[in-house]
């Protein structure tokens, strides 16, 4: 955290009672729902690699220190958890440092496109570049409403800076490559599963009640209340990735037929 | 152990180093699977190589979509061209079984049309086979996997399926209310291959949703649970974890055997009288390349140069949308709802050919990424979309895309850790597709704002690869006869999705499988004759109902 989060309220507001949002253990809609309480009702296996998965989190191996805090700041503007208190902030970065370490990756790379741990490496100084280009300011110093207009420039594919990096690194893909990894290792995180109302892994029991959105006895019934995004905040709104035309490719995949 | 009861108890054969078999097989997936499975009972001596492990599906597979990443084919491929298709878990698996243990396992028929759209359409090419040549094995995969679905299904040529169709989930309620609103027929629950009711050792669907990161219950239908374990039974060795990097030709222009890495990395060599290639519409063209020898320079079986050319996907576009009540989309298969009204060429659409819609049910994971392209959700945007997940639906569209020699797959200078030259993929839209998917695209979204959604949006998305060694009759023209055999190598054949010369919008899957099983009654009728003679003999083999894994008769019964 940087010493200018203080300065705006970084929280999303429940409108309904004109509050800020936690930070507290569980967002969402579904308050009290917990998929690790069904654990016993999962396979072996599936537990322990989802078990592994919270409580384990890897160290940073890929990156320098300076980096991961970079890439930290990064995550916590595209992946915002704000809302949640410091127990239960879902790691990002380690997975993402794990996943590179690791050399491990979706089977492919566009050709346009450096390797990924290239990309992260050359997509962190071009960030870095801006944040200088603009504020003459690391990325760290900025406050979260700056970082975020820059990422939001990445998100629009007109960044003020790094230049020659984004001749080498295609700005669209890999605003894609950042928004795909963090949500992967959100999404991926039983917490995240609580607060979606996602039912989570049902082998051996099954689901049952497959129509009408019903509820199992042991999920939970929606909780809906009206969410607003932090007043401060330029991602609450929904705007197309430029350079989204056909050609864009897909990293969204599985789930298909 | 296979599924949640499924054991393989006899203990498994194998040939000794430096022992000549009959066949070797590339790849035990769709294709490969079943002819294993087919020669192992006729009594050849086969051995089935895949670069991917054997599953213990209890423990190896888990409930969980970051967990599945291992079943995918994820060693390195460059994508290019204006439409670069995504891989991995988009499109390939790696291990006994491949794509068939990650596949939703729809399972529709190609229509009669589609085996001669050339003459009719004047597109793409003909199939050297009508569809009467191949529906006897539709039926025949459709009673071995089995298939669940309507007793009487209206599209292409009608039949009826063995097992009943599954119970709706909220995708399937969508796309029935959003169809019904705007009269179009649908088939609601099926035809998937997944078990609607319990069958030998093989259990019913408990519609947990996870078929795409490999059904641990065993009710999904995959080639390692429906062939491979008879295939054991009957004497075929499968090597695991074994990649093969090449293809040997000897002093008579026949092939030899062919060379792998062992799961320690050994290079090793295994002799064979004949060689089927069955490892994906990618590997396959890649190891024909990649065996480019003196006599044979431009790779394998390429006199034709269409080794690794008209390369298909089928646009899949995943259309979401939003609806007031709950949906709970992670509950059921992913499969379990689709209509083909619009499969068959309408002149007044401006375009040839035509589409499916069928139900897809992505996890959080998968979902995120789609709000992300569809609506370019980030940060809180992301967040909040997240948080009603439960409140959307999702379609794939299912788009039939025409072959283009310029689509290829061609060897690129990078090479993987083997030393193998990876596979560099160029893919484009042509008009066709593009007016096509556009119509499409749109009728989708349309029948999801009739189904009562508030909100509806869309990610382009390629699917299903299939072509990149077509068959045909002219060797000019074509890799692999309508039986699979290459036409400059006598033996050396073909069995997997590569050799399908045009793709239809019905997913692949089973007309891989039956083309399979056809292939394996030719090869069992020419017996010997392949391993020795240059003759091709063209007639059509007797159709061997007697090899199909036990269990297959005497349960369900279709309406043919
Ligand atoms: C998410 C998803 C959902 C799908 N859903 C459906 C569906 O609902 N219906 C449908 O019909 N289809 C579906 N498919 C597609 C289907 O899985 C494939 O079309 C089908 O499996 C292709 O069969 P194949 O025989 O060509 O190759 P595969 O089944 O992919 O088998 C190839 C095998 O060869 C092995 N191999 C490759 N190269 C080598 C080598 N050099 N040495 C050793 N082994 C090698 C691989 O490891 C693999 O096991 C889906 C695919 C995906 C990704
Ligand atoms: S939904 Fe049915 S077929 Fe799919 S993984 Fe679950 S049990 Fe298997």
């Amino acid at each position: 955290m940087n010493s200018q989060t203080e300065r705006v309220d970084t929280r999303p507001v429940n409108t309904r009672t004109g509050k800020p949002i936690g930070p507290i253990s569980q967002p969402g809609y579904y308050p009290g729902f917990s998929t690790l309480a069904q654990q016993k009702f999962w396979d072996a296996k599936t537990r322990e690699v989802v078990l592994d998965r919270v409580i384990n989190v890897p160290e940073i191996r890929f990156f320098s220190q300076q980096e991961a805090r970079l890439l930290e700041a990064i995550c916590d503007r595209i992946l915002p958890q704000d809302d949640r208190d410091e127990s239960h902030k879902i790691p990002i970065v380690p997975q993402i440092d794990r996943r590179l370490y690791e050399n491990s990756h979706d089977g492919y790379r566009y050709e346009d496109m450096p390797p990924d741990r290239e990309a992260f490496q050359l997509g962190l100084r071009a960030v870095e570049e801006i944040a200088q280009h603009e504020y003459r300011l690391g990325f760290l110093e900025i406050g979260p409403r700056e970082q975020e207009e820059i990422l939001h420039s990445l998100h629009h594919g007109k960044p003020s800076a790094g230049h020659e990096i984004w001749k080498q690194l295609p700005i669209h893909r890999f605003w894609m490559l950042l928004v795909s990894d963090c949500a992967d290792a959100y999404y991926s995180h039983p917490w995240a599963w609580d607060e979606i109302g996602f039912g989570g892994p049902a082998y051996p029991r099954a689901y049952m009640r497959l129509e009408r959105g019903e509820a199992e006895p042991w999920e939970s019934e929606e909780k809906r209340y009206q969410w607003k995004a932090p007043d401060s905040s330029v991602s609450g709104v929904f705007e197309p990735v430029a350079g989204q035309a056909e050609h864009l490719g897909s990293p969204g995949q599985g789930g298909a037929h | 152990m296979l599924g949640s009861i499924q054991r393989i108890e006899s203990p498994m054969r194998r040939f000794s180093e430096g022992e000549e078999v009959d066949y070797v097989i590339v790849g035990v997936g769709a294709g490969g699977g079943v002819l294993l499975q087919r020669l192992a009972r006729a009594g050849f001596r086969v051995i089935g190589f895949d670069a991917g492990p054997f599953w213990d599906t209890e423990r190896d597979w888990v409930s969980d979509e970051k967990g599945a990443h291992n079943l995918y084919w994820n060693d390195m491929r460059i994508t290019a061209g204006e439409h670069p298709l995504a891989f991995g878990a988009n499109n390939s698996g790696k291990g006994v079984g491949g794509g068939t243990v990650h596949w939703a396992s729809f399972t529709p028929r190609l229509h009669p049309s589609d085996f001669s759209i050339h003459s009719t359409d004047g597109v793409g090419v003909d199939w050297p086979i009508p569809y009467s040549d191949l529906k006897p094995y539709y039926e025949l995969m459709e009673l071995e996997l089995p298939v669940s679905g309507p007793s009487y299904y209206p599209w292409g040529d009608p039949h009826g399926y063995p097992y009943g169709p599954h119970p709706m989930g909220g995708v399937g309620d969508a796309l029935i209310r959003g169809c019904t609103n705007l009269g179009i027929g649908v088939s609601a629950g099926g035809p998937v291959a997944i078990l609607s009711g319990s069958r030998a050792n093989r259990p019913h669907c408990i519609y947990r949703g996870f078929c795409i990161q490999g059904c641990k219950v065993g009710a999904k239908a995959s080639t390692l649970i429906t062939h491979v374990p008879d295939a054991i039974e009957n004497g075929a060795e499968i090597r695991p974890n074994c990649m093969v990097s090449r293809i040997h030709v000897g002093a008579t222009r026949r092939v030899t055997g062919v060379s792998y890495f062992d799961s320690d990395g050994r290079a090793c060599f295994q002799k064979a009288k004949a060689v089927i290639v069955a490892g994906y519409s990618i590997e396959t063209p890649r190891l024909l390349l990649n065996s480019a020898c003196p006599g044979f320079e431009n790779g394998l079986a390429n006199s034709s140069d269409c080794v690794g050319r008209y390369l298909m996907a089928q646009a899949g576009n995943v259309v979401l949308g939003r609806f007031e009540e709950l949906v709970r989309m992670y509950k059921a298969p992913p499969a379990h709802a689709l209509t083909e009204e619009f499969y068959e060429t309408d002149a007044k659409r401006g375009f040839a050919r035509g589409f499916a819609i069928q139900t897809v049910g992505p996890l959080p994971m998968s979902f995120a990424k789609q709000m992300m392209v569809a609506k370019g959700a980030w940060g809180w945007g992301l967040r909040s979309v997240m948080m009603d997940y439960n409140h959307w639906a999702a379609f794939g569209f299912l788009g039939e895309i025409l072959p283009n020699a310029d689509n290829r797959v061609q060897l690129a200078e990078e090479k993987d850790r083997l030393g193998i030259p990876i596979a560099k993929i160029t893919f484009n839209l042509y008009d066709n597709d593009k007016k096509l998917i556009e119509f499409g695209k749109n009728k989708t979204m349309e029948v999801m704002w009739a189904a009562g959604a508030q909100e509806v949006v869309q990610e382009a998305r390629y699917a299903h690869l299939v072509g990149a060694a077509r068959m045909g009759d002219n060797p000019e023209t074509s890799v692999v006869d309508q039986f699979g055999r290459t036409h400059d190598i006598a033996n050396l054949f073909l069995c997997d999705g590569s050799i399908m010369p045009t793709q239809g919008s019905a997913n692949p899957g089973l007309t891989i499988m039956a083309l399979a099983a056809r292939a394996a009654d030719y090869l069992i009728r020419e017996g010997a004759a392949v391993f020795k003679s240059e003759e091709r003999n063209t007639q059509k083999p007797p159709i061997r109902r007697d090899l199909s894994p036990p269990d297959t008769w005497g349960h369900g019964m279709p309406r043919i």
